[in-house]
């Protein structure tokens, strides 16, 4: 069995793999009124325009929530594993996931860097770990 | 709307871990004892409203129940915010005259067949999302099932707030006990103390075993019509006070998981629906004898209980722990035991606990009940009603 894969050729979400695989974060952001929009969609539904693109942003963010999986359900996702949900630095409301390995302790509001793992059918997912201070990543 | 309909009659199967019958079968007894329980015949019946996760349509129910001409069919979300949609739709078709005796019902293998907790299974490399169920942004990363995605939104009501698990384990045993006392639940005769929830094996922090809802093979029905009929129905029923669906300004695309990006993960839209809901049947929540909230987890009932006006943002979980939730509490939920121990049919057999209350048939029957909530949801949209005791 193996791992669940994005389905990359989305017309409306897309964009941000194809970043990921450039080794890019991308946030789908509205030219007219700078709203951050995720999921991304064509029409920015903060000023009703249809102006949106994508955005490179710094890879940095927040550590929003978490929870360690201790139940397995899935046989390529072998528990525990840690799922996070980061608020992203330079765009306001976007929050995205990420897979720690284990069950490491972890606060709230802890920095968290994005790094990018690419998956057996070659597709690129942003990935997230715990920024440590003074350690590059 | 207000009072204008009513539900006339309700069925149900048993509940248990293995029905060993199809959901269609499950489904016609169900809506059968609803029929007879409303002292009407299949022939009667000219609208069925089904939840969207239901693998049984609404022509395959009506076709094995022997329903001769359908005029109104209609689907309502899915999974808990369907059962109070379904309410509000069958009330929207019969004021509307598009129908006369709505059937609504939800059938479910959901332990022995199609198991939510299981989450999405692959038999190797598969891809996911797009066409905007926005799965690619989720399901890779191991984010699987609902109990994941409310272990999430846990934590961060306990980052908040500081909630706690024995404010989670409260709400658990409430459910139990309830449970306990109701013959046809699943839990009937077994009780469970703070210690055997805490010690309960963990799924996905911080949510354990017993903050889970009991996957269960069952179904249930109820049948809806023009409140002049209440007077002819052999059993009486319940009048539909009120209905309240909502979605938030920053509602999200896709099943639930998008959630996530909400600007508060912890506001649960019942908070919106109830808005609507308290205006249509004008009543507040101090008026609510007894209440049915949507309990597929722990804490989607704790968020509910503050959307829905028990208690303030974050107050959820003292609320659980000080007693007027009980059943001889000021305000009594899930009185018999709800999708934690009574069985979880989806919130379907929420409302028919709600009639059985207002009826005074309820195994924990809450004396003097006049106005009972019930709620869905309660993500990524919420819905509600209110139904009242028959004069």
């Amino acid at each position: 069995m193996g791992p669940l894969v994005p389905f990359i050729h989305d017309r409306d979400t897309a964009g941000f793999f194809e970043a990921a695989a450039g080794g890019r974060l991308v946030v789908r952001t509205c030219a007219d009124c700078a709203a951050s929009i995720h999921p991304p969609t064509a029409h920015c539904p903060y000023c009703g325009g249809w102006n949106t693109g994508w955005r490179t942003v710094a890879g940095t963010g927040r550590l929003h929530s978490w929870t360690t999986v201790t139940h397995q359900i899935h046989p390529a996702y072998p528990t525990p594993y840690t799922l996070v949900v980061v608020a992203v630095d330079e765009a306001p409301g976007v929050r995205l996931i990420g897979t720690l390995p284990g069950a490491p302790a972890l606060r709230a509001e802890q920095p968290m860097r994005v790094l990018f793992e690419t998956l057996p059918d070659g597709s690129v997912l942003p990935q997230w770990r715990v920024d440590e201070v003074g350690v590059p990543t | 709307m207000r009072d204008r309909c009513a539900i006339i009659g309700i069925g149900a199967t048993d509940f248990s871990r293995d029905s060993k019958r199809s959901v269609v079968t499950l489904a016609t007894q169900a809506s059968l004892a609803a029929i007879a329980d409303a002292g009407l015949a299949p022939a009667d019946i000219d609208g069925i409203v089904r939840c969207n996760h239901d693998q049984v349509t609404h022509n395959a129910l009506a076709a094995a129940i022997g329903v001769p001409n359908l005029t109104y069919w209609g689907e309502t979300g899915p999974g808990g915010v369907a059962p109070c949609a379904m309410l509000g739709q069958a009330v929207g078709a019969i004021l509307s005259g598009q129908a006369r005796a709505v059937l609504a019902f939800r059938s479910l293998n959901g332990r022995s067949e199609v198991r939510y907790g299981a989450g999405v299974q692959s038999p190797g490399v598969q891809q996911v999302g797009g066409f905007g169920t926005y799965d690619e942004f989720y399901l890779p990363y191991g984010l699987l099932a609902a109990g994941q995605l409310f272990a999430l939104i846990a934590q961060r009501h306990m980052i908040q707030f500081g909630t706690t698990s024995e404010q989670l384990g409260a709400l658990a045993m409430i459910c139990r006990r309830n449970a306990e006392r109701t013959p046809h639940a699943q839990m009937y005769g077994r009780p469970m103390t703070l210690e055997n929830y805490l010690a309960s094996r963990m799924i996905s922090t911080p949510l354990r075993l017993f903050d889970y809802c009991l996957e269960s093979d069952g179904a249930c029905a109820v049948v809806i019509t023009t409140a002049d009929r209440l007077k002819d129905a052999p059993h009486g029923g319940a009048y539909i006070r009120g209905v309240g669906l909502g979605c938030p300004p920053d509602m999200k695309g896709g099943m639930m998981f998008p959630i996530t990006t909400r600007t508060d993960m912890t506001e649960v839209p019942g908070y919106i629906a109830a808005k609507a809901l308290y205006r249509n049947a004008g009543v507040g929540p101090e008026e609510i004898d007894v209440a049915q909230i949507y309990d597929c987890f722990t804490i989607s009932l704790l968020l509910q209980l503050e959307a829905y006006g028990f208690c303030g943002r974050g107050e959820g979980g003292p609320l659980a722990e000080s007693g007027a939730l009980n059943h001889d509490g000021r305000m009594p939920i899930n009185t018999a035991g709800g999708n934690m121990s009574e069985g979880y049919i989806h919130g379907m057999n929420h409302i028919l606990e709600a009639v059985r209350q207002l009826r005074g048939t309820a195994a924990n029957q809450i004396a003097g009940a006049e106005l009972c909530l019930i709620t869905g949801g309660p993500l990524p949209t919420g819905s509600s009603a209110v139904l009242r005791k028959a004069s």
